[in-house]
């Protein structure tokens, strides 16, 4: 087993879907110089992907929204991410930080852990607020490590996972596709050839409905709440469901990420594995 | 060995190997008899048919016995069994090809769960209620829970035969002086939250106080933050509201809600004394 086949059996091992390599390199194209794998680890030579599944199939299909509002995530692969970090240091010795995928100011984090998982050959970015959808298993988690270990990089994907040929054939006859009609709010765009001709999202609008409750809505309740002047209304509001709701937000992170899923819903990559018995 | 028998096997030693201290499987159709509707696994994964239920993530032996009251106040947290569940509902699809919900951790609505983790773990013979409230292990006491719930028809497992509550001692007690560790150390007629008596070697509840054993066990989390915010925001005295905002009070709900994902409570007396609660195995 090679140096990167054995890397990439760890995060597998460790609970991640799928795991892909990209070379640093890669990353001088789209990315500016600051954000790059190597101004966050000097001597970066390689990125690690790992993809984590999102909700179950079971969660997919449960007829009590509030469900899928606060839960169905596993993020293994970041815990993916530390094995394979731990193990590039102590049994290969080479330098392995996990990327930083936070954001830092507004919507940016450090690192665009999209566009590693393009690179890295997991996924390729879709209609659905250009979410990156795997061929195989669709919507994934993606966490990222920077190593100075050389490995072999993950071929890009031959084919775009979106649009799938079942919404090129939907295009074809009526002019949209699942996500685009299911959400025409947030999302629009064409599609030519079999391919995205063009694509747009508003990601202001996405973002309040995909995270009515998260850090956001408590800083709304929160500035509300010190500009009510009357105790009493005051008082509903701290022990109203929606605060009460935004404050466990901040705690369950991990089971309170999105509120909306309706592009993913529709969206046909990965299907499959969403058809149980 | 059947498909069901193989498959029921396969889930609970990954559950085991995963973390799990106990596993057992419910009938979904069970939870029929005793949740509100809505509430039952059937109204959450539509063709359940039954709930795997891990049990584990207790306060260790030492845990119990630490003098400092805070080891427990802000230790005890139950985001390592509900790794689990979700490892477990993952591996029901992966594995088994069957729907797998993980049962949220959190609340419908007001204190509402979407379904009663401690009536699954009863369900799936993991345990029995107490006279103090918490379903309680033979063999390893008060435990965390989680489930989840499939579609997959797995071995259901036969309730538990013989409850832990009451353990011998406090039967003896209860015949010596009428009362039971957990009941005279919280007892509702003295400002407590817990009211019963044994029957027939049998725990029988009387009364309950859940508000205010909530507002005991939350001393710290969203309610303790709701009601610090609140004061905050009424004083008007600017060097008062300073002095709330970074009181120990404060930080310490901040710490809670942060650090504690999923619970964290602050008083475990009844359990403190239980001798039911800690399990059979003993320390040295």
């Amino acid at each position: 087993m090679s140096v990167t086949e054995a890397v990439k059996a760890v995060g597998l091992r460790a609970g991640a879907r799928v795991v892909g390599v990209a070379s640093v390199e890669a990353f001088r194209a789209g990315v500016p110089e600051g954000y790059r794998p190597e101004d966050i680890l000097p001597g970066a030579r390689s990125v690690v992907v790992a993809g984590g599944d999102g909700p179950t199939a079971g969660a997919w299909r449960c007829p009590d929204h509030r469900v899928m509002e606060i839960t169905g995530y596993d993020l293994r692969e970041n815990v993916a991410i530390h094995a394979m970090c731990d193990h590039i240091e102590r049994d290969l010795g080479h330098y392995a930080v996990q990327a930083p995928s936070l954001p830092v100011h507004g919507h940016e984090p450090p690192m665009s852990m999209m566009h590693a998982a393009e690179l890295a050959g997991l996924g390729s970015r879709s209609f659905a607020a250009h979410i990156i959808l795997n061929p195989e298993y669709g919507l994934l988690y993606y966490a990222a490590l920077i190593t100075t270990l050389p490995l072999e990089p993950s071929p890009p994907l031959t084919e775009p996972a979106c649009p799938h040929p079942g919404c090129v054939a939907m295009y074809k006859r009526i002019g949209t596709t699942p996500c685009l009609r299911v959400c025409p709010a947030c999302l629009s765009g064409t599609v030519r050839d079999a391919r995205i001709e063009t694509s747009t999202y508003d990601r202001e609008k996405c973002h309040s409905r995909a995270q009515t409750y998260g850090i956001g809505s408590f800083q709304k309740a929160l500035l509300t709440l010190v500009e009510e002047a009357d105790a009493a209304r005051r008082h509903d509001m701290i022990y109203s469901a929606f605060f009460t709701r935004s404050i466990e937000s901040l705690g369950f992170f991990r089971d309170s990420i999105a509120q909306c899923f309706e592009c993913m819903r529709v969206c046909p990559v990965g299907r499959k594995h969403r058809k149980l018995k | 060995m059947n498909d069901s028998a193989a498959a029921t096997k396969q889930m609970k030693s990954l559950a085991l190997k995963s973390g799990a201290t106990v596993v057992g499987v419910a009938d979904a159709a069970a939870f029929d008899a005793h949740a509100p509707a809505k509430h039952r696994p059937a109204d959450l994964l539509p063709g359940a048919r039954t709930v795997v239920v891990v049990g584990g993530a207790q306060p260790r032996a030492g845990d119990w016995v630490a003098t400092s009251p805070w080891v427990l106040s802000t230790m005890g947290t139950t985001e390592r069994i509900q790794g689990v569940g979700r490892r477990l509902a993952q591996a029901i699809e992966s594995e088994l090809g069957h729907y797998a919900l993980f049962v949220p951790p959190g609340t419908a609505s007001g204190d509402t769960p979407f379904l009663s983790l401690m009536l699954a773990a009863e369900l799936a013979g993991l345990g029995s209620r107490s006279l103090a409230g918490p379903v309680l292990n033979r063999d390893h006491g008060f435990m965390y829970w989680s489930a989840v719930i499939t579609t997959a028809p797995l071995d259901v497992d036969p309730p538990d035969a013989a409850p832990a509550c009451p353990a011998a001692p406090c039967r003896e007690m209860w015949e010596r002086e009428g009362t039971t560790p957990c009941l005279r150390v919280c007892p509702i007629d003295a400002g407590g939250c817990l009211g019963g008596r044994l029957e027939d070697q049998r725990p029988v509840r009387t009364a309950y106080d859940a508000g205010r054993c909530q507002t005991r066990v939350h001393t710290h989390w969203v309610g303790g933050f709701q009601k610090l915010l609140e004061e905050t925001l009424n004083e008007p005295d600017r060097e008062r509201r300073k002095m709330l905002v970074y009181g120990d009070f404060m930080t310490r709900t901040l710490w809670a809600i942060t650090y504690s994902s999923t619970n964290i409570a602050q008083c475990f007396e009844c359990m403190r004394v239980c001798p039911a609660a800690h399990g059979l195995r003993e320390m040295r």
